[in-house]
């Protein structure tokens, strides 16, 4: 009993900690304070997928959002900001004026749903290790595991190819 | 609250609709390669709370999360090429120039 709620108030903490990171990676003038907001949002993230007993998922939400892709927008932003300054404006008037039904009807649709028709789940979810993650990813779903790499592998050669098209033209 | 998994989904479709206004109001590609990020973040966090508090198989719902990061790190790449390619054409990375069209 006294371990559900500290369950509840860690998952009341990560649950503002996540929706303060989005709500400045939404609406910061800056990009890069908008990057720190999304850095906070994933921290947050992992800290939930934790409380799941999910530590491997966690583990790979740090190394692979918070080390590499935050890094590469950095190297996004890095690499435009060069033109005068041309990054700084934040969501702009007409585009909020638009953005605001587009926030509000997911919300409307998927909420009600989910409290009306939602499934119950355990309250205590089960730990998995990674020897059986990495056993799953060698029996049963090696075809996911393979595309994947496949698909990374063809994500990067595009890019690399996209860039180096660039220096040519230019 | 006697229902974690509805708690879970209702923060999962937070990170949606942050991602989804991010995605439209922002000028700029880089803006609204975020906005993917936390849509793209928001539905890992819905996937493994329903792997993890119901009977479903967890491994799948763990490695259904690892896949959906695998995506987002190779969309991720993909933009930063276009980003430099808009902003080599363009001269910046706001998302208005790219979308008139020449006739």
């Amino acid at each position: 009993m006294n371990e559900l709620y500290l369950g509840q108030y860690a998952f009341a903490l990560y649950a503002l900690i996540i929706l303060a990171g989005g709500v400045l990676a939404v609406a910061a003038a800056n990009l890069v304070r908008a990057m720190i907001g999304l850095v906070v949002a994933l921290f947050g993230v992992a800290g939930l997928y934790l409380l799941l007993l999910a530590e491997f998922v966690a583990l790979m939400q740090i190394l692979i959002y918070v080390g590499a892709v935050t890094v590469l927008i950095f190297f996004a932003i890095m690499l435009t900001r060069a033109a005068d300054g041309a990054e700084a404006e934040g969501p702009g008037g007409a585009g909020v004026l638009r953005a605001i039904p587009v926030f509000l009807v997911p919300a409307g649709i998927l909420v009600p749903f989910l409290a009306v028709y939602g499934t119950t789940g355990f309250p205590t979810p089960k730990n998995i290790g990674p020897e059986q993650l990495g056993a799953g990813l060698l029996g049963p779903y090696t075809l996911a595991f393979e595309l994947i790499s496949v698909v990374l592998l063809a994500a990067m050669a595009g890019a690399v190819l996209l860039a180096f098209e660039k220096r040519r033209a230019g | 609250m006697n229902n974690p998994l509805l708690l879970y989904q209702v923060v999962a479709v937070l990170l949606l609709c942050l991602g989804l206004y991010a995605l439209v109001a922002r000028r700029t590609l880089i803006g609204m390669l975020i906005g993917v990020e936390l849509m793209l973040n928001g539905a890992g966090l819905s996937i493994v709370a329903a792997a993890q508090l119901t009977p479903m198989d967890a491994v799948l719902g763990q490695l259904g999360a690892l896949l959906v990061m695998g995506l987002a790190a190779a969309e991720a790449t993909l933009v930063l090429a276009i980003v430099l390619v808009v902003t080599k054409r363009f001269g910046d990375a706001a998302a208005d120039g790219p979308s008139e069209l020449k006739g």
